[in-house]
């Protein structure tokens, strides 16, 4: 439980992409750039995965990303948060049906929270970054 | 122009078909296809867009798409092949540009190109069955095949000892995308670059297959984040070139306006990260700042940030209030300033001038070869603009606005051209502003019913370039085939030479020049860092690095 607290304090994330439109991407950046700037509470991307306290994946998981992100999520330091962003990472999105299309994330690896929304909007983002945060800390 | 061709290719055409006033359908004998690329390419000057596979379940059909960028006339070569041993001749060796599309149409339709020896999958992964090809009709809409349990990444063999291969790439968090090169150096310079592409495919083209008219607008908006506003433009101009449709004058401002929002939150968007990749972050959190601006108008307009929905076929879904203008004009014009200050910091900075100037140029003679378009093609000196030749529905003929072309075809002329677009930008939006103040509010959609068969094309010019679609109807609710072809699909392939002879530090900034937007493409690679000396940060960390010393240089 502790280990699960230091957690908490400045979230340092790493951001696997599969097959999104390049939209979460875009705002994921957009969070850390002045107007947001959640960068202000210690949380940065960094870029490797041993690094990170958090796993952020967005898209829907094509047949070549599975492979990287089962490999990435063992690589990476335990505990750590996964965080499915976006519509097409949580649920496969408006491309459940394509023939590219590997297994919902949440069938490969453990995960802790959703962020839903096409694209999720800044607000809601820094609402899922706060609710990570008091799950790590045991308060949901 | 028409009667010269018509003259010029004589017997060899089977049938000409004009769809429209500016589009032409020429089907050839497949025998006579590489004589007749030759007569469009080298001796008339046209443009290859792209080429799309159809599946006739009696046969396949393959279309080459020139487009004849002085008038916006788009000739469309028609070849078949019988379905039993699916052949065509290359044309590779005519036109560069086309290397990607033959494999691309080899892998998902299995049509051999005969000539061609890099044929290997572009698309797909290595464990994707043989023989299986999804844009088939007979694969059926929905199904997927089993994944093995065990895949292994590789990087690409046969490198020549005593150079090494750096890739670059994929998963920097600092790229909005993860993307991937390998680059063979020898020293410090680049001797030959691989762009190993594919991770991001998600099968569009087929899933379009499966949707409503209606609801393709909403799957093509998720091809990309940062066009999402090009690609179902484009689309819905393929499909009233289908119907022959002309939309209400106040949906055709409305169209313009948010496609010219959406070109200036990108560029702000690529000028951000390029001041990135040279060191300069705090560019980067100005032109993002800058970026939020726009994104309100958007908001307002949409109701999202990203994302319109604003496209449908016969108009636009949602009315700008007149009583909004004004409003959105002050905010728009705010801009303006911040666009002054990096103009200035573009133009003054010795630093950019050192880092940026004869990097990664790309001449005339290779933009036309590999056929690049848009801010790409724009700084080698061709003109070409989509806007000003071929968008009937939109409200480019009637308003006035400039295309900046640049000569040297470096690095600094792609920033530069991008720059002075987004004043253009500035300049379209609040000519189109002033018009929608005297037109009556509501009118903003004909109503379409039903879509005959039959096949449409339409282009836009995305920030990035030209999107291209393509689709065919056989009357019923969904398209039959849907054929994109988004801009970097072009752009990046160039840079097999424009990286090729820089030193390694350049190469961030230089592959970063065409704006790769690999959602777009449908591609995305990942490699594992074992036997690898660079990755991408440090190739950023090399970059920054090399500014710093310029700067240090610069001043004593």
């Amino acid at each position: 439980m502790n280990k699960l607290k230091i957690l908490t304090k400045s979230i340092w994330v790493f951001h696997f992409a599969s097959g999104p439109c390049n939209n979460c991407d875009i705002e994921i950046l957009d969070i850390l750039t002045p107007r947001f700037d959640v960068e202000r509470f210690g949380i940065k991307l960094v870029g490797s995965i041993k690094h990170a306290d958090c796993l952020l994946i967005t898209g829907m998981l094509t047949r070549k990303g599975v492979v990287r992100l089962k490999e990435i999520y063992e690589m990476a330091p335990k505990p750590i948060a996964v965080v499915c962003f976006g519509s097409c990472a949580s649920s496969q999105g408006i491309f459940k049906n394509s023939y590219n299309r590997a297994v919902p994330v949440d069938e490969v690896i453990p995960v802790s929270a959703y962020i839903p929304g096409c694209p999720p909007r800044p607000e809601a983002i820094i609402d899922g970054i706060v609710k990570v945060v008091k799950k790590l800390r045991g308060e949901i | 122009m028409k009667e010269k061709i018509k003259e010029r290719l004589r017997e060899r055409i089977v049938k000409w078909e004009e769809k429209s006033k500016r589009r032409f359908y020429i089907q050839i004998k497949k025998e006579d296809l590489k004589e007749v690329v030759k007569i469009l390419f080298r001796d008339f000057g046209f443009r290859f867009c792209t080429a799309t596979g159809v599946d006739n379940i009696k046969n396949f059909e393959v279309i080459y798409h020139f487009s004849d960028d002085r008038t916006g006339i788009l000739y469309n070569l028609r070849v078949f092949t019988d379905r039993e041993k699916p052949s065509l001749p290359t044309i590779t060796d005519i036109i560069k540009g086309a290397k990607w599309i033959e494999r691309e149409i080899h892998e998902l339709f299995g049509i051999g190109f005969e000539g061609n020896s890099d044929l290997r999958r572009l698309l797909l992964d290595e464990s994707w069955p043989e023989g299986v090809y999804p844009l088939r009709k007979d694969y059926e809409y929905g199904r997927r095949e089993e994944l093995p349990d065990s895949l292994t990444c590789s990087i690409s063999e046969g490198v020549k000892e005593g150079r090494t291969v750096i890739p670059i790439g994929p998963y920097h968090p600092l790229q909005e995308e993860p993307e991937f090169f390998e680059l063979e150096v020898f020293g410090e310079k680049v001797i030959g670059i691989n762009i190993n592409i594919g991770y991001n495919h998600r099968g569009i083209e087929k899933l379009s297959e499966g949707k409503h008219w209606d609801q393709v607008t909403f799957l093509v908006e998720r091809i990309c984040g940062i066009c999402s506003t090009s690609h179902p433009f484009a689309y819905v101009l393929a499909v009233e070139d289908l119907l022959n449709l002309e939309i209400p004058e106040r949906a055709k401002y409305i169209r313009s306006i948010i496609g010219e929002l959406e070109r200036i939150h990108s560029h702000l968007l690529w000028l951000g990260l390029a001041g990135h990749f040279l060191g300069y972050n705090t560019v980067w959190m100005w032109a993002w700042k800058t970026r939020e601006v726009i994104l309100d108008i958007c908001e307002q307009i949409s109701g999202n940030r990203n994302h319109y929905a604003m496209m449908k076929i016969g108009g636009v879904r949602r009315d700008i209030l007149n009583s909004e203008v004004d409003g959105i004009k002050s905010k728009l014009n705010s801009i303006i300033s911040a666009l002054n200050l990096f103009k200035k910091a573009v133009e003054d900075d010795p630093v950019i001038h050192a880092r940026t100037k004869n990097v990664g140029v790309l001449t005339k003679e290779e933009a036309i070869n590999y056929c690049v378009v848009g801010p790409t093609a724009r700084p080698s000196g061709i003109s070409t603009d989509i806007r000003k030749i071929d968008i009937k529905n939109s409200a480019y003929p009637l308003i006035e606005f400039d295309v900046p072309v640049l000569n040297n075809g470096d690095v600094y002329d792609k920033i530069v051209v991008r720059v002075l677009e987004m004043y253009e930008s500035v300049k379209i939006i609040n000519q189109c502003l002033d018009r929608l103040k005297d037109l009556k509010e509501g009118d903003i959609c004909e109503e379409v019913r039903e879509i005959p068969p039959g096949e449409g094309i339409g282009r836009y010019e995305a920030p990035r370039g030209e999107v291209f679609h393509y689709v065919r109807s056989d009357g019923g609710n969904t398209p039959t085939r849907h054929k994109i072809r988004a801009p970097s699909y072009m752009n990046v392939l160039s840079n097999e030479v424009s990286a090729v002879g820089g030193t390694v530090s350049d190469a961030a900034i230089t592959l970063a020049a065409v704006d790769p937007c690999y959602c777009c493409t449908e591609r995305i690679q990942a490699v594992e860092f074992n036997k690898v000396k660079y990755r991408w940060d440090d190739l950023i960390k090399l970059s920054q690095e090399k500014t710093k010393k310029i700067r240090k240089r610069l001043r004593e």
